[in-house]
């Protein structure tokens, strides 16, 4: 059924049909409209769930933690600082290999002190293991939400579906909400293969000696790799169901036969194809390339995406200082085996809330066609605000 | 590490960290339970363990700790009225927040035995049990009886008084131990099956030392010391001497004192009998009584062998009702008219070393002043009366070879005062039970008795930081005007103020059970057991996995986990 729905309300709509058994959380903007609602939902007899108010968000994971771990389906949500406050059961979580879902509601970290969204809080805990799903709309955010649920009991992975903070949260969106008899077929009930239980106790985080830590390493990641295939069969899945599907990897639109290319994650792939769209025939077309796994890593599917473009512009939606942009860094890292690699240029855009009109798809376009564009680049930053000796 | 295969996620079988056995880690030392003395024990002349009973009433359990208390001393209601209790002196509480009182709460479970009849944990010996003599029914010699009915022997004492007692009786006014309180107590022990109590039997005219020796298998002597050390002053006696001790049973005998001593008397002397002397004598209607003492007045800077000898609290008490005190002082010439003192010289003393390096007491010349006084009452001390003891006595005293107080004379012990070195009640006590249990391992058979050498925790031993502060009970205590010569001075305890008080012990040197070594080990290796362990304690510790860190040593609150160094 469609109807106009605030991002955060649809997801915490979306949680509810996958019927978690336990739900623990601990507000933070611009996600606490997420678990806000979720709390309502329970409030009103909606939802049967263990609805857990923790006192921090190292908590609010651990408790999904332990709930996941005992078997149950458990969902958390948050964003930047508690993020990083999550960061240590993070890296437990994927390292014990308990599937659960989290939504990131992605947000800038501190400092400077910053409430307004980026992608900062997402990529800060990219080497902990997790499945991150990134959703450029708010129709994407509600499908990819249910189908989290399957690839982490499908794959025993916990997988973190980041959403752009306020941009998507907090804006109303005509949403086909699917059914709860449709979810219920998508998602069967989860039966953990490795459910604690009294009668037949187990040690989860023991101690791992140098004998067994890289072997342990070498199934996580190899666990990944094959998500690759279920993150796809997902979707094409949950397309069969609804007739929608979610952009699986990653997805190619605009100008096929473009030199140029412009790979993004999340709600700025709107504002590309508007400008594409808007600006294309003065400026130029594009091939636009909206990346929505960012783990684990699509490098093939990658490659297949780039072949034939001369330029391919990469949006950051953070930055690792020292390095630059830090999508840019990985795909020019895995293009590196192609033949006839396009060239890369690498822009940070968007930092800390900064807006990101239409008017900046004609001057990438413009950057794409002068051969002295710099490798990488704050795109939208104004340096004459800066003392001289800072730019 | 057995080879395992590890699940996904490093989900193992359950109790594997356990293989881990981190107590080899331990490479210097390790924790041991070390129950040590604790000061008051150590300190206790009668041989009583404080921290025992007291752990005993924080259990709630008064007749448990009275029990506790009597393995050592039958007499609480008695010593916890008239003992020095260098216990006290010695408690490690005294560096926080005051000293325990433990004479007040022995005084109160005495008390309470006698009201609430509480059986002595002893049982009746067998009829054809070795029979033991006994010399003397004052403490020494009623302990000895005690301790000999309850290691399984028959006592027989034997009392040249008509009553027993002893100078329990005879030296110790009412206002310190009350008559009925004296009664109760040694009735109750003396009640006892297994011991008998021969009244009116002096050594050397009703029976003979040999005579016992025949007819016992051992003989413990403890007749105290009834006879003055003799008193002149270069070679001049007043002709009107009285002695204080005998002043002292005079008066209690028959209520008078002679004439003179209405007006300004001198008591030479240091000890508990002088001061008693002193304050009958102001009570009694003297002008004014001033004690000459050799020894020093309590204060910031006494050397406690320098301290006069008596219990504080009476010292105190003499001060209060107008004794005055000359310290460090001796009577260097007496001024007679006639064969009657009408004055006294007195001479302060100093400290000198003598020939043998040690430093004595000597004579400050120059610092002679002149006393008018009516009455002189020397109380320098006293001796064994010597008849029936011949060729047993050495000297005044007998000086036993041991701390069981075996004499040459095979099977006959000394205790008490007539040892020469004791002084007090409670070493009295102390020495009858440790006769009685040289007496036992001899007619009974088994180990002779050892000492205990065990060391004592003081306070630089304890963790002090987990003792909340608590005040000491203060007792009542009768005005001074109101003092007279039968009603008790000092007050006792109410049962609560009791029970409280006994929850300022710090349980020195012996498991509290606070959990603090189960808590806090990181290892998690102290387990704690329903059964008591081998030591007495509820904790155990488990080697596999100590790393031997000393947390619990440090974090134990009474010093009774201690390291050891490893060995091997």
């Amino acid at each position: 059924m469609r109807e106009a729905l605030e991002g955060s309300l649809a997801i915490a709509r979306a949680v509810a049909m996958a019927k978690p058994d336990v739900v623990a959380a601990y507000p933070i903007t611009p996600q606490t409209h997420i678990v806000e609602n979720l709390s309502k939902l329970v409030a009103e007899g909606d939802l049967h769930t263990e609805f857990v108010s923790v006192e921090s968000e190292f908590s609010a994971a651990s408790v999904v933690l332990g709930a996941a771990a005992t078997g149950a389906r458990a969902y958390t949500a948050t964003a930047s600082q508690g993020v990083l406050l999550m960061s240590e059961v993070l890296f437990n979580i994927a390292g014990l290999r308990i599937p659960l879902v989290m939504t990131v509601a992605n947000r800038a970290v501190g400092a400077p002190l910053s409430i307004w969204n980026d992608q900062s809080d997402a990529m800060a805990v990219r080497d902990a293991g997790w499945i991150h799903l990134h959703c450029a709309s708010n129709q994407e955010a509600v499908d990819t939400t249910i189908q989290a649920f399957r690839i982490a009991e499908a794959t025993e992975l916990p997988v973190m579906v980041c959403m752009d903070g306020f941009v998507l949260t907090h804006t109303m969106e005509v949403i086909d909400m699917p059914g709860q008899a449709q979810v219920d077929a998508f998602l069967p009930p989860f039966a953990f293969s490795r459910a604690l239980d009294s009668a037949d106790p187990r040690t989860v985080g023991t101690l791992v000696d140098p004998g067994w830590f890289a072997e342990m390493r070498h199934s996580h990641h190899a666990a990944m790799g094959r998500a690759l295939g279920v993150i796809e069969k997902v979707d094409a899945d949950f397309a069969k169901l609804t007739g929608r599907a979610s952009g699986g990897l990653l997805t190619v639109t605009g100008d096929p036969d473009a030199r140029v290319g412009i790979l993004a994650m999340g709600s700025v792939v709107g504002t590309l194809e508007a400008g594409l769209a808007d600006f294309g025939t003065e400026a130029g077309t594009a091939r636009l390339i909206k990346l929505r796994a960012f783990r684990p890593f699509p490098a093939r599917a990658l490659r297949e995406a780039v072949a034939g473009l001369d330029t391919l512009i990469v949006i950051d939606r953070a930055i690792s200082p020292g390095l630059g942009g830090i999508v840019g860094s990985e795909v020019s890292a895995v293009l590196q085996s192609m033949t006839a690699a396009p060239r890369v240029l690498n822009y940070a855009l968007g930092l800390g809330g900064r807006d990101i009109p239409e008017s900046v798809y004609p001057a990438l376009i413009a950057a794409a066609a002068n051969p002295l564009a710099p490798r990488f680049a704050v795109f939208d930053a104004d340096l004459d605000k800066l003392m001289p000796e800072d730019r | 590490m057995t080879m395992t295969r590890l699940t996904r996620g490093a989900w193992a079988a359950p109790g594997t960290s356990l293989e881990f056995k981190t107590g080899n880690w331990r490479s210097t030392e390790r924790p041991v339970h070390a129950h040590a003395k604790a000061p008051c024990h150590a300190a206790c002349p009668a041989g009583e363990d404080q921290q025992a009973w007291f752990a005993k009433l924080q259990e709630g359990q008064p007749q448990q700790a009275w029990r506790a208390l009597v393995h050592a001393n039958p007499l609480p209601a008695i010593t916890g009225r008239v003992c020095p209790h260098p216990c006290e002196t010695a408690c490690n509480r005294a560096a926080l927040d005051g000293a325990l009182a433990i004479h007040n709460v022995e005084r109160w479970l005495g008390d309470e035995a006698v009201a609430r009849g509480w059986a002595y944990p002893v049982d009746t010996p067998a009829p054809d049990a070795p029979r033991v003599a006994i010399v003397g029914a004052g403490p020494g010699g009623l302990s000895a009886a005690y301790h000999c009915v309850r290691l399984g022997l028959n006592a027989a004492l034997f009392e040249a008084a008509p009553e027993a007692g002893g100078l329990l009786r005879s030296a110790i006014p009412p206002t310190r131990l009350p008559r009925d309180t004296l009664d109760a107590e040694l009735g109750r022990l003396l009640a006892l099956p297994g011991i008998t109590l021969n009244l009116r039997a002096r050594l050397g005219r009703d029976v003979t030392l040999d005579g016992l020796r025949d007819a016992f298998g051992a003989v413990i002597l403890s007749p105290g010391c009834e006879l003055p050390k003799p008193w002149s002053v270069r070679g001049a006696v007043p002709a009107d001497l009285h002695d204080g001790l005998h002043l002292l049973r005079d008066f209690m005998d028959h209520g008078a004192l002679p004439d003179a001593a209405r007006g300004d008397v001198i008591v030479h002397g240091g000890g508990n009998t002088a001061m008693d002397i002193c304050r009958i004598m102001k009570r009694a209607g003297a002008n004014r009584v001033t004690l000459i003492t050799a020894s020093a007045l309590p204060g910031p800077n006494t050397a406690r062998d320098d301290l006069i000898n008596v219990v504080p609290r009476e010292l105190e008490e003499a001060l209060e009702e107008g004794i005055e005190v000359i310290e460090h002082a001796t009577v260097s010439r007496l001024i007679m008219k006639g064969s009657r003192v009408t004055g006294v010289e007195i001479v302060s003393l100093r400290k000198e070393p003598g020939p043998d390096g040690r430093k004595r007491r000597v004579e400050f010349e120059g610092t002679e002043r002149v006393l008018p006084v009516d009455m002189v009452v020397p109380c320098v001390g006293e001796q064994v009366s010597p008849d029936g003891f011949e060729g047993v006595l050495d000297g005044a005293y007998f000086w036993p070879d041991d701390a069981w107080g075996r004499l040459r004379e095979d099977g006959v012990f000394a205790i008490g005062d007539a040892r020469g070195n004791r002084g007090t009640v409670a070493a009295a006590i102390g020495d009858g039970r440790l006769a009685a249990q040289a007496v036992a391992a001899r007619l009974l058979g088994g180990d002779a008795p050892v000492a205990d050498l065990r060391p004592e925790r003081g306070v630089a031993g304890l963790n002090t930081a987990y003792y909340p502060a608590m005040r000491r009970t203060a007792v009542a205590k009768l005005p001074v005007a109101k003092r007279g010569f039968e009603t008790e001075i000092e007050g006792g305890l109410s049962r609560a103020e009791a029970m409280a008080e006994a929850e300022r012990c710090l349980s020195c040197g012996n498991c509290l059970a606070c959990d603090n070594c189960w808590t806090m080990c990181p290892d998690s290796a102290v387990i704690k057991t329903v059964e008591a362990a081998t030591d007495g304690s509820h904790y155990v510790f488990d080697l596999d996995y100590c790393k031997g860190c000393g947390l619990c040593a440090q974090e134990c609150p009474t010093g009774y986990i201690q390291m050891v160094a490893e060995t091997g």
